[in-house]
C-alpha cells in the first residue's frame, strides 16, 4: 500500500457568505512526492491550501495526516501546524517582522524550540533560499522575489514533513523561477513533500510527479504527470491545454524522426533527443 | 522615510541598541542637569547633535532635515512664551522677567531632542523593539509596535499605488475629481485594512502562533565594550554636566 500523508476525503466548504470554496473534494499526496495543483483563478487552490494547515475547517467530510483523522483541538492543530508548512501566495500578508532574521525566526520559536536552536534553524533556512546575505535587511526593502524567500525560509525554519506553497512561482521573472525551482528540488531530495498550486501547466508536467486538478471547487481528478496525455478532455473541459511538447513528441514519432520513447516532459530533454541521433549520424558520415 | 535611510546606512548600524540608548540616556539627563544655564545647554545640544553626524556618518544634510520639524516647533513654542499678546489692550508685550525661564525650557528641549535623535538617526527600530523587549516591556506594547511598524510600510505602498492608478486615470484633474479620488482611497483603504488584519492572523496561526509574537533577537559583535564604552561616556557627560552647573 502507498504511504499517504495528507489525505482529504469528500470535503466541503462554504465561506460565510454562502459562496462555496470547496464541494466534495477528495485528494491524497503521497509521502515524498511532488504534487502540483492546478486550476483556474477562483477554482478553490487557496481554499484548499487553508485545510491542509488547519485554517479552515471542513463543513463536511474529513482530513487525514498519515493516517489519522485531524483533531482540531488547540494541541492538534499545533502538530498539524508544525508538519504542514504553508506558504502564502502574497508575501506581504505573511511577513509580520520588519527584519528578515527576525521573521524567520517567529515560526520556530511559536514551536517551543530554544533560542539557540531557532537561530540554527534560522540560519539554516535563510541559506537554504539563498537569502543569508541579506538576512539583516528590511523586508520593505526586499524585492517581491526576495520576500518570497524570505517567505519560504520561514516556513522551512519550520521544519515541515509537507511543504505547501501557493504559486510560488507567480510573480517571479525566468532566473528567479530556475532558482526556486533548484531549492525546491533540493528540499524534494532530503526528503520533504511538496504541493504547490500553478497556472503553467508546461511546469506541472515537467517538475510534479502527481497532478491534481481543480475546478469550481471540486477537485476533478488526480493522476501521475507521465499520464497527462490521457487527460485531454478533462483539461480542455477546465479550459486548459496540453503542453505543446507533447504533441510535438506525438508528431515526430510518427515521423520517424524520433523513435518510441516514454513521454518526454519538458522542450529541453525533446531537444536531447532530437540532437542526439543528429549527433551520431554525422559523425558516422564523417568517417 | 528619511530617518530609514539613516538608520540603516550609519557606521554604528552594527552598534548594540543597549551601548546608544545608554549614550543618549546619559545625553537626556545632563540636557536636564546642565540647562539652568541655557547657554551652557544649548552648547551641549550642539554637541550631541555633531555625534550622530561625526561619530556615525549620518549625513549633515538628513540630520537638518530630521531635526528641522520639531525645532521649529520648539523654537516657535519658545517665542510665543515669550511674546504675551493683549487682546483688550490691543498691546504686545515681553515678558523680560520670565525670560530666563524661558532659555532654560528652550535649551532643556533642544538637549532633549538631541539626545533622542542621536538614538533614533543610528538605531533601525527593530534593534530598538528588541531592546525594550530585553527591558521587559509589556509584550503587548511591543506586539503593536512590531505590527504598526511592519503594517505602516504595507500601506503606505498601497497608498501609493493606489494613488498611482487614480492619477493614471485622471482622478486628479481638477479639485473636485481630487476630492472624490480622496474620499474612495480612503474608503478602500479602510477595507483593505480590515482584511489585512484578518490576513495576518492567520498568517500567525499558520506558523503556530497562540500568544505573543515571539522573535529571535540580533545579537551584535562586542556588545560588552560598546556598552561599557557607551557607560563610562554618559557618566562623564553627566559628571561634566553637575560639574558646570555647580560652577555657576
Ligand atoms: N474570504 C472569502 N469569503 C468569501 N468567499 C471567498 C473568500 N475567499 C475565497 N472565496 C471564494 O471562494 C472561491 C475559491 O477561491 P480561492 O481563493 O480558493 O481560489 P484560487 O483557486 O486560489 O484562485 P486564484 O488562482 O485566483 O488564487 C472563489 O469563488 C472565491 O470567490
Ligand atoms: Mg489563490
Amino acid at each position: 500500500m502507498r504511504d499517504m500523508l495528507l489525505e482529504m476525503a469528500r470535503v466541503s466548504f462554504a465561506y460565510p457568505d454562502g459562496s462555496a470554496g470547496l464541494r466534495d473534494c477528495s485528494l491524497a499526496i503521497r509521502r515524498g512526492s511532488r504534487n502540483a495543483l492546478i486550476g483556474a483563478n477562483g477554482s478553490g487552490k487557496t481554499t484548499l491550501f487553508l485545510h491542509t494547515n488547519g485554517l479552515l475547517r471542513p463543513s463536511q467530510g474529513e482530513l487525514r495526516y498519515a493516517g489519522q483523522a485531524v483533531n482540531y483541538s488547540r494541541h492538534g492543530l499545533r502538530d498539524l501546524r508544525s508538519k504542514v508548512g504553508l506558504v502564502f501566495q502574497n508575501p506581504d500578508r505573511q511577513l509580520f517582522s520588519a527584519s528578515v532574521r527576525e521573521d524567520v525566526s517567529f515560526g520556530p520559536l511559536n514551536q517551543g524550540l530554544s533560542e539557540q536552536e531557532a537561530a540554527h534553524r534560522v540560519d539554516a533556512a535563510l541559506n537554504a533560499v539563498g537569502m543569508e546575505g541579506l538576512a539583516h535587511k528590511p523586508v520593505q526593502n526586499l524585492s517581491f522575489g526576495q520576500k518570497k524567500r524570505v517567505c519560504i525560509a520561514g516556513v522551512l525554519a519550520m521544519a515541515p514533513e509537507l511543504l505547501v506553497l501557493d504559486e510560488p512561482m507567480a510573480g517571479l521573472d525566468p532566473a528567479m523561477q530556475t532558482e526556486l525551482l533548484a531549492v525546491l528540488e533540493r528540499l524534494h531530495a532530503s526528503g520533504m513533500t511538496i504541493l504547490l498550486a500553478t497556472h503553467d501547466i508546461e511546469f506541472a508536467y515537467r517538475w510534479a510527479d502527481d497532478i491534481h486538478l481543480m475546478k469550481d471547487g471540486a477537485c476533478v481528478t488526480s493522476f501521475p504527470s507521465a499520464e497527462l496525455a490521457n487527460h485531454a478532455d478533462i483539461l480542455a473541459a477546465a479550459r486548459l491545454s496540453l503542453p505543446p511538447v507533447i504533441a510535438l513528441q506525438q508528431v515526430l514519432t510518427a515521423s520517424g524522426a524520433l523513435p518510441e520513447l516514454p513521454p518526454i516532459r519538458s522542450s529541453e530533454d525533446l531537444l536531447a533527443h532530437l540532437e542526439q541521433p543528429v549527433a551520431k549520424r554525422s559523425s558516422a558520415h564523417g568517417r | 522615510m528619511l530617518i530609514e535611510q539613516c538608520v540603516y546606512a550609519n557606521r554604528w548600524r552594527a552598534v548594540t541598541p543597549a551601548a546608544k540608548g545608554l549614550l543618549a540616556l546619559g545625553a537626556l539627563v545632563a540636557a536636564f542637569i546642565v540647562a539652568s544655564r541655557p547657554a551652557v545647554g544649548l552648547l551641549l545640544a550642539v554637541l550631541v547633535a555633531t555625534v550622530p553626524v561625526v561619530g556615525a556618518g549620518v549625513r549633515a544634510g538628513h540630520y537638518a532635515r530630521i531635526a528641522w520639524p520639531p525645532l521649529s516647533f520648539l523654537l516657535i513654542g519658545g517665542l510665543s512664551m515669550l511674546v504675551a499678546v493683549d487682546l483688550q489692550q490691543g498691546s504686545i508685550n515681553l515678558h523680560l522677567q520670565s525670560q530666563h525661564e524661558v532659555f532654560v525650557v528652550v535649551a532643556r528641549s533642544c538637549g532633549a531632542l538631541a539626545a533622542l535623535l542621536l538614538l533614533v538617526t543610528t538605531t533601525p527600530l527593530t534593534d530598538l523593539i528588541a531592546l525594550l523587549r530585553r527591558m521587559k516591556t509589556p509584550e503587548l506594547l511591543l506586539d503593536i509596535m512590531v505590527l504598526c511598524y511592519r503594517v505602516l510600510f504595507v500601506f503606505s505602498e498601497s497608498v501609493h499605488d493606489m494613488q498611482t492608478a487614480q492619477a493614471a486615470r485622471l482622478g486628479y484633474a481638477d479639485a473636485r475629481r481630487s476630492l472624490h479620488s480622496l474620499g474612495s482611497l480612503a474608503a478602500n483603504l479602510l477595507a483593505q485594512v480590515w482584511q489585512r488584519s484578518r490576513g495576518l492572523h492567520q498568517a500567525a496561526l499558520a506558523r503556530n502562533n497562540d500568544g505573543p509574537l515571539r522573535f529571535l533577537a540580533p545579537t551584535f559583535a562586542q556588545a560588552g565594550r560598546h556598552t561599557a564604552f557607551a557607560a563610562i561616556a554618559a557618566l562623564a557627560l553627566v559628571a561634566a554636566s553637575l560639574w558646570l552647573r555647580s560652577g555657576v
